[in-house]
């Protein structure tokens, strides 16, 4: 729950790598396959499944975690109907959250490319300035940060000051409900570190022929960037993401621990899951909380698949048919 | 971009993003009204204070939280590293009935907020009699050894779907099992994918807060993120700076982990290839 | 994870031991309910009973705090164990950071640790649903002591007539402001007594001849607002409802908006800087306000952050209209296995001299009147001495404690913090804002 945020998305490959060449050998493993599979099973089935179909029975029921759990009331779809229908603070969490996804994460993974592009030549201590671009991503979410953070953005803190340098007034920014979500994500953005490497990897992917090849053509930084980065680099790009748009709906920690626990100034930076905390923890309001956490994970799942529908028309896969 | 360019750029862009972290620096250095009146990022006097006081504070020295945190955090990357590139090369490379629900339960299980899943977890684990044994890091630990964590078990799924088929194919024409191309193909070929996992599973458990503070409830037990919420009760103490101190000291061993790593983590996904 | 040596085949109530559902239930629901809480309970049954068989009895306490009140506890704990071989303490504290939401998972799985401290923001919730021992028969036949207390501050442990936890520490409402600043500008200081209007008035003064604005804008303060309301004849809540109207609500936005306009208080951004600070922050500290709401215990940790001298008074108005209010109990957990040790434990905590001494002030002045004036004797902190002569002052004057506050309390806290900011942003006019909050928090306490 106060868990730092999860700032690594994983590394590259886009679904239509899977696609295999036509001459491949067909066999069934069955056995070898749950072989494999069966710890993933076991904690699937023991660990997993339990509590999700729980906190999902949980959603039809009024349950307020202080009373035993057998004695959770039914209540139907009342949970999601009062979602839908009579909590307009639902709804205020789900604008703040979209919001936030929409400009926090392209921005992100700009600056994590553009860093990574920065970053991507040998170069005397290109290890160290590696590592000093990922340390924000190490505080993840703790209290220090938050201090921090508060302390650079409020009215008398150093961003205005930098700001007074070019003669620019600045607002009381965390303090201020028409810039808190700004704030926020400023420090979503801040914390680029794990795309940033991801992206490395990819650019390394990149065959340096492509490049020579295009310079004999006579084509500029620009055109080569376009021509043969982008594309190039399309599925790491999508990776990024998949997983960054996840974990931006997902935004938790750093809301939390800016507003501490509370969403405000006036709930400016009430996050999805920030309002499904406090629903489930301060209001004790389980039930209602695991029926917010069940219409989450549908949306999300959805979005997740809109994406992955959407790649097919921009991510090229250097493997794919054809190519 | 020639070169004192692209120095100067990066030198100017390392120096914005770490502003906060150095003022965090001179911060953790201030006496504790300085703290208070001094927002600039010099201290007026350097004090090393906080640091000693800091790591004294408890009954317990800061020096047996990192040693559990360490400890934590290394058994969870054995775990995650060992159990989800079982489960991935299972769905990623193996042909099975029903792979593709298995592969879709498992995406479905990287999209709930856990917040739901604490108490229903929380009276699992319990029930299982793992709560408050000897060592109570069970309930913390076990679930990695199980490939709970979806995401390592996707990560690596993925790397491993950039391991040209033919390798397979080849080996299989020559008769080889599964488990030989699982020994001899795919591990050696999946270190970055268990780098990236290693690298990633250690600095979160490094940094999870919530889980370890529910199931950890003797101070002797409290790792570094537990230990550093101590110092700041917002009803009556608070140690900032010493909780700062504290902070960018368990930054290191992450740091370190990661400059370690990062060549490794680079060079490995170039080896595999995205190739394809 | 509080006991090592777990219960047996007790019957004890205890959250995860109830038995599911009968499987009679023909409908799909309660089928679903069954298959899936069977297999969590199954666990439970085997996980067994008590453990008294050796003489040896292990309690669980947990508290939240800093390290010196860790410091502390341990030592009266100690002193306990040490006079009572055979008892033995698992001691669990950490910052408010997370307490409560571990507090509550420990209770979902029937974990709550024996003996838990707890406030009045929460006890309500616990005790209307059982989860705290009711108090009131050891307090009948003399095993838990309060014949020492302060009649209206044990008064405030009591829910629905079940005495939900022992109060550890009285404490009042406290305004901080800052003496050094006022004294060198020659400006008088504020008085206990004073009304609201004089008091808004001495502020305006305070920020035109100081530049320093003279007050934090309690608007958004449950506590400030609850003082006035009391004074208005009203209260928070009144039984099982809201004791105030919409128009007393928007009367107190009013007033504030009236002390903003005049200058008597921060702008907007520095009043929620003070809101969501936590108290070695607080705005009279860092010399962006004059005066700062609080309790009055928490004077030595102000004083500890900042070189200038404080002094304190009660919040403007009729300081009747406060009362000792319990800053923290000590409540035993209904499902625990060693019930009476636990209250006993408990008793000697809050009545035992030596235990009191140890103790000192540092969850607010002691309950018991006589462990609290050997106490008040011996302390030699100036801020913590100012303090208990506050309250000392006050004490006298103290009216009867209005009812704890009802389950859903925390949420009322924070829409009227929200309400308030609405205004104080002048986003909201005051009667909008006071309309949202008043159905918020009626929503909020479940009243119809």
């Amino acid at each position: 729950m106060h868990t730092p945020a999860r700032t690594e998305p994983p590394a590259p490959r886009g679904p239509a790598a899977t696609r295999r060449g036509p001459g491949r050998v067909r066999r069934r493993e069955n056995l070898p396959g749950y072989l494999f599979l069966s710890p993933w099973l076991l904690g699937l089935t023991a660990i997993t499944a339990v509590p999700m179909l729980l906190s999902l029975y949980l959603s039809f029921t009024d349950y307020d975690v202080l009373t035993p759990l057998s004695e959770a009331r039914w209540v139907g779809w009342a949970n999601y109907e009062r979602m839908f229908t009579s909590d307009p603070s639902y709804w205020h969490a789900v604008r703040v959250t979209v919001t936030f996804a929409l400009i926090a994460v392209p921005l992100k993974l700009a600056a994590a490319l553009g860093v990574a592009l920065l970053l991507n030549r040998a170069f005397r201590g290109v290890g160290l300035f590696r590592g000093l671009f990922y340390l924000p991503s190490l505080l993840g979410g703790s209290v220090a940060l938050a201090i921090v953070w508060v302390s650079m953005f409020n009215r008398d803190g150093a961003f205005n000051s930098l700001l007074a340098l070019f003669g620019i007034q600045g607002a009381p920014w965390v303090n201020d409900p028409k810039w808190a979500l700004e704030t926020l994500m400023l420090l979503a953005i801040w914390q680029f570190g794990a795309p940033m490497v991801i992206f490395l990897a990819g650019l390394k992917q990149v065959p340096a022929e492509l490049y020579e090849a295009a310079s004999v053509d006579g084509a500029g930084a620009w055109r080569r960037f376009a021509h043969i980065t982008l594309p190039m680099l399309s599925p790491v790009i999508f990776f990024n993401l998949v997983l960054e748009t996840i974990h931006g709906f997902q935004g938790f920690t750093s809301a939390f621990v800016l507003s501490n626990g509370t969403g405000g100034p006036v709930d400016s930076t009430l996050m999805y899951t920030l309002n499904l905390y406090i629903n489930g923890f301060v209001r004790l309001d389980m039930g209602y909380a695991s029926a917010m956490a069940w219409v989450f994970l549908l949306a999300i799942g959805l979005i997740t698949v809109v994406l992955f529908r959407t790649g097919r028309f921009w991510v090229h896969y250097s493997d794919s048919e054809g190519h | 971009m020639r070169r004192p360019l692209r120095y100067a750029a990066l030198i100017l862009i390392v120096a914005v993003v770490l502003y906060p972290l150095v003022w965090m620096v001179g911060t953790s250095f201030k006496s504790p009204e300085e703290i208070v009146n001094n927002i600039g990022l010099i201290p007026q006097h350097v004090t090393p204070g906080n640091f000693t006081e800091g790591w004294h504070k408890f009954d317990v020295g800061f020096g047996r939280f990192f040693l559990n945190s360490a400890m934590v955090s290394l058994l969870t990357v054995t775990g995650n590293v060992v159990s989800c590139l079982l489960a991935a090369y299972a769905l990623g490379r193996l042909r099975f009935r029903l792979r593709g629900v298995w592969f879709a339960a498992m995406i479905a299980t990287l999209l709930l907020p856990g917040h739901v899943l604490i108490i229903p977890q929380y009276i699992l684990f319990r029930n299982l009699g793992w709560v408050g044994g000897d060592w109570p890091y069970l309930p913390l630990l076990v679930p990695h050894f199980l490939a709970t964590e979806a995401f390592f078990v996707f990560l690596m799924v993925q790397f491993m779907r950039g391991i040209p088929r033919e390798l397979d194919e080849a080996a299989i024409i020559d008769g080889a099992s599964p488990y030989r191309i699982f020994r001899h193909v795919i591990l050696p070929l999946s270190r970055p994918a268990l780098v990236t996992t290693a690298i990633f599973s250690f600095i979160w458990t490094w940094n999870d807060f919530f889980r370890q503070l529910v199931y950890l409830s003797d101070l002797k037990d409290y790792t570094v993120p537990v230990a550093l919420t101590l110092f700041i009760d917002s009803t009556s103490e608070s140690a900032v700076g010493p909780m700062f101190a504290m902070s960018l000291l368990s930054l290191v061993p992450v740091f370190l982990f990661f400059v370690a790593f990062q060549r490794l983590l680079v060079e490995g996904i170039n080896t595999s290839g995205l190739k394809g | 994870m509080s006991r090592t040596t777990t219960p047996r085949g007790d019957a004890r109530p205890t959250r995860a031991h109830r038995t599911p559902p009968p499987a009679a239930h023909t409908s799909r629901r309660r089928l679903l309910a069954a298959a899936l809480t069977v297999p969590l309970l199954l666990g439970a049954a085997a996980c067994g009973d008590d453990s008294s068989g050796g003489g040896k009895t292990e309690l669980s306490v947990f508290w939240w705090g800093a390290e010196a009140r860790a410091g502390l506890t341990d030592q009266a704990l100690d002193l306990y164990a040490r006079k009572h071989p055979g008892v033995t303490f698992k001691k669990t504290w950490q910052a408010n950071q997370g307490y409560f939401d571990k507090l509550a998972t420990l209770t979902a799985g029937g974990n709550a640790p024996d003996i838990f401290q707890i406030d009045d923001n929460y006890i309500a919730e616990y005790a209307t649903r059982n989860v705290t021992l009711d108090l009131m028969p050891y307090k009948n036949d003399g095993r838990l002591d309060v014949s020492k207390f302060p009649e209206s501050l044990w008064q405030y442990g009591v829910v629905d007539g079940k005495l939900a936890g022992v109060a550890f520490g009285e404490n009042t409402q406290g305004l901080v402001f800052d003496k050094t600043l006022l004294d060198k500008h020659k400006l008088p200081a504020p008085t206990t007594g004073m009304s609201w209007d004089a008091f808004i008035a001495w502020a305006e003064n305070v920020s035109r001849t100081t530049k320093v604005p003279g007050t934090q804008d309690p608007s958004a303060d449950y506590k400030a607002f609850w003082v006035w309301l009391r004074q208005q004849g009203k209260d928070l809540y009144k039984g099982k409802e809201l004791g105030f109207t919409e128009q007393d609500a928007a009367a107190w936005f009013e007033l504030w908006k009236g002390a903003r306009e005049r200058g008597a208080t921060p702008t907007a951004d520095v009043i929620h800087e003070g809101n969501v600070t936590d108290v070695s922050k607080q705005l009279v500290v860092t010399g962006k306000a004059a005066t700062s709401w609080v309790w009055a215990n928490q004077m030595p940790e102000l004083k500890k952050n900042t070189a200038d001298e404080l002094g304190v008074v009660a919040y403007p108005g009729d300081p009747s209209a406060q009362w000792a209010r319990a800053s923290m109990y000590f409540s035993v957990f209904r499902g625990s296995p060693h019930k009476d040790v636990a209250v006993d434990v408990i008793n000697f905590l809050a009545n035992d001299p030596e235990a009191g001494k140890i103790l000192g002030t540092d969850r607010g002045l002691p309950s018991n009147l006589d462990v609290r004036k050997q106490v008040a004797d011996s302390v030699t902190d100036p801020a913590m001495k100012q303090s208990i002569a506050v309250e000392a002052e006050l004490v006298t004057e103290f009216g009867p404690p209005p009812v704890v506050p009802l389950p859903g309390h925390s949420e009322v806290k924070t829409e009227l913090t929200k309400a308030a900011e609405e205004v104080q942003y002048g986003r909201q006019t005051p009667a909008a804002a006071a309309t949202a909050f008043h159905a918020a928090a009626k929503a909020a306490i479940g009243q119809g």
